[in-house]
């Protein structure tokens, strides 16, 4: 057997191309703004694969997985998985092809139903879906599901409120949830950052025990890139909409090319530096997605345009995802949108 | 001299019949121009600890036993009327989710002014306007939008603004309760270099909550570990947050299973184990170490006895008996 079977097997789960998420302002029709949320996205998701996207607030990575899941339309582009056009189908079809990708969210104090025990939380969407001919059958599953949630013993927990458990038990309750359709692909947004610290590192190591025995794949959206860097396989880093570096985890975050990556990671440390990790914090806001700069959107707080002498190309030219360093199998190559990341390193 | 002086503070919680017992004989002394991280999970009593200080706690809360003493004043007793007038100009609190505290209705320039005004009615409105200006720049917001409405500010901005309106009576000392938390990485690492500046511009003291240990390492030199209401390790935050080459100088267990619930950039690409179970329930009373139960390093003494507080190292101590053994 070859090395390459470390890598699951090759099936695609979810390929996004072109994605654009437009939203139209409020206000009178001449001074109408567009909101370009998501502008012009594509990656892939094979297998068994953990793919994180990393950004800001307001980067646009929730968009994403909203257009994923189709909780939003989006503006065009296409999202296949399963073999149909996420984009474009409605209806019946729709309904069919969510059952296979499944959704956890951000707070699990606000995703349960606080009238609802876990045993009606979990088992919801086999009703919703027709699965499990009887309501024993059912009952089953979703102790099968509390019980690879690790939420034990299942018969006595099922019969409880939210309110009733901690945020972590919360957050497997949605993990079960999601789970019970044996779903392809789980779209997780931000699903540790409101728990416990201590919590937390639980949650994670659940998610990823469930890829190992499931091969489910997962979109990972977060904030926090040392999270994404341990748990993903590979790492998007989003700006203002757009994609601006990917590659696998590890070498990311080693050499990180593009400088919002490098600026991120700078955020994101915790070594013994105080001072110079605030000195190399970002000056200014994220620019709104209403008023996306020319050229690179990058570039008015991007510390190298400006080491740099400002050169006209930043301004000018829309910088496109290059190939930095080739990966084994293209999509795992390092990539970046910057002018300047042979000089960047 | 000590800016605050906080010893065996106790404080219960009516709850129907029971009560609870958030915060179980704490002290705690800052220094002028010192900054404190005060970290632990939820529940474990930090953010009680720090309400205290300005008496600020929920009606049923009680302090049944302790001292609080403020720039040499005892607090505990004071009418509202006499803490009224501490507040703000001794001590400021910014609040958890603070930025959403802001009235929508009103400009953030107005806002500030109005907390002048009302705290300290004899500046003139030509000062406190004055001061207003010299705030909002001070916090990095440019003037230019100081006449903005809080829903045109981001999250980070807004943040700042409070920040700014919590300085408004020059205090000498500020209270943060999470200052960071429902902010993006970028923004929180602009508002922790923000309270770092501020601190050595205005010699302002500085108690900082967090359950973030990497926000406290970036802005306090002195760390504080509360787990269920009590202190179980304090020291310098350098000493205590120190973790080079997977080497950890922290001595307390809880201590060291917090500091690996987050990833380590720096160091090796491994998901930590993280903590099992809950806190202890703090209806009832506890015997031996309140941390025995999820203690990956548990002893028999620790079921049956509590841990004194020995010093490690000047300054740095810890309430466990894993210390106290390698102490003697």
């Amino acid at each position: 057997m070859s090395e390459k079977n470390v890598i699951p097997k090759n099936e695609t789960v979810l390929s996004v191309s072109d994605l654009v998420v437009r939203f139209e302002g409020g206000g009178r029709q001449s001074k109408k703004k567009i909101v370009r949320a998501v502008d012009g996205v594509s990656f892939e998701i094979v297998r068994g694969e953990i793919l994180a996207l990393v950004g800001e607030s307001g980067c646009g990575k929730s968009t994403i997985a909203m257009a994923v899941m189709r909780l939003l339309k989006p503006t065009s582009g296409q999202i296949i998985s399963g073999g149909v056009n996420l984009a474009t189908i409605h209806g019946r079809a729709l309904q069919r092809a969510r059952q296979r990708i499944q959704m956890i969210f951000q707070d699990p104090f606000g995703s349960l139903d606080p009238r609802q025990t876990v045993m009606e939380a979990v088992s919801e969407p086999l009703l919703i879906h027709k699965v499990g001919d009887s309501a024993g059958e059912r009952k089953e599953m979703v102790f099968e599901a509390l019980r690879m949630a690790q939420l034990n013993p299942p018969e006595r927990l099922s019969e409880n409120f939210p309110h009733e458990l901690s945020g972590g038990q919360r957050q497997r309750v949605a993990i079960a949830s999601a789970m019970i359709l044996s779903p392809e692909l789980v779209v997780a947004d931000e699903p540790v950052s409101m728990l416990d610290v201590s919590a937390r590192a639980g949650i994670l190591r659940l998610m990823m025990d469930l890829r190992d025995r499931l091969g489910v794949s997962y979109l990972f959206i977060t904030h926090d890139l040392a999270t994404a860097w341990v748990v993903a396989d590979r790492i998007a880093v989003v700006y203002l909409g757009r994609i601006v570096e990917t590659g696998p985890s590890e070498v990311l975050v080693k050499n990180p090319a593009h400088p919002y990556t490098q600026a991120l990671l700078n955020a994101s440390q915790d070594g013994d530096a105080t001072i110079s990790a605030a000195a190399m914090v970002l000056k200014g806001e994220a620019p709104s997605a209403a008023a996306v700069p020319t050229g690179c959107r990058f570039h008015p707080r991007c510390p190298k345009y400006v080491e740099l002498g400002k050169p006209e190309s930043c301004r000018s030219e829309d910088p496109r995802l290059r190939v930095i360093k080739k990966g084994e199998i293209t999509r795992r190559d390092h990539s970046a949108a910057c002018h300047f990341t042979d000089e960047v390193k | 001299m000590s800016v605050l002086r906080i010893s065996d503070l106790t404080i219960d919680y009516r709850l129907g019949e029971g009560s609870v017992r958030a915060v179980d004989h704490v002290s705690l002394e800052i220094e002028a121009g010192e900054a404190v991280g005060i970290v632990g999970e939820s529940g474990c009593g930090k953010t009680t600890l720090g309400l205290s200080v300005p008496l600020l706690l929920p009606t049923n809360a009680s302090i049944s036993d302790g001292q609080i003493v403020l720039n040499g004043e005892s607090l505990i007793g004071r009418s509202e009327e006499e803490m009224n007038h501490l507040r703000w100009k001794s001590v400021a609190f910014v609040f958890q989710g603070a930025m959403n505290a802001l009235n929508p209705v009103h400009r953030i320039d107005k806002q500030i002014l109005e907390a002048i005004q009302t705290h300290e009615p004899e500046t003139s409105k030509d000062d406190a306007q004055a001061r207003v200006l010299e705030l909002i720049e001070l916090v990095g917001i440019s003037p230019s939008r100081a006449k903005s409405y809080p829903h045109e500010f981001s999250g980070g901005m807004r943040q700042r603004a409070m920040i700014a309106m919590s300085l408004a009576c020059r205090p000498s000392l500020l209270i943060a309760d999470e200052p960071t938390t429902a902010l993006d990485v970028i923004s929180q690492a602009q508002i922790l270099a923000l309270l770092g500046e501020l601190r050595r511009q205005e010699n302002l003291s500085l108690v900082m909550i967090s359950h973030d240990l990497s926000a406290i390492k970036k802005v306090c030199d002195r760390i504080v570990v509360m787990y269920a209401g009590v202190i179980v390790e304090s020291g310098p935050t350098d000493t205590v947050l120190r973790r080079k080459n997977g080497v950890v100088t922290a001595a307390h267990p809880y201590t060291k299973a917090l500091m690996g619930a987050h990833p380590d950039l720096s160091g090796e690409r491994i998901l930590a184990p993280g903590l099992v179970g809950n806190p202890p329930d703090l209806s009832k009373p506890i015997t031996g170490c309140r941390f025995a139960a999820r203690c990956p390093e548990a002893m028999e003494v620790c079921r049956t006895q509590t841990p004194p507080t020995v010093t490690i190292t000047p300054g740095h101590s810890a309430a466990c008996h894993l210390a106290v053994r390698s102490a003697s």
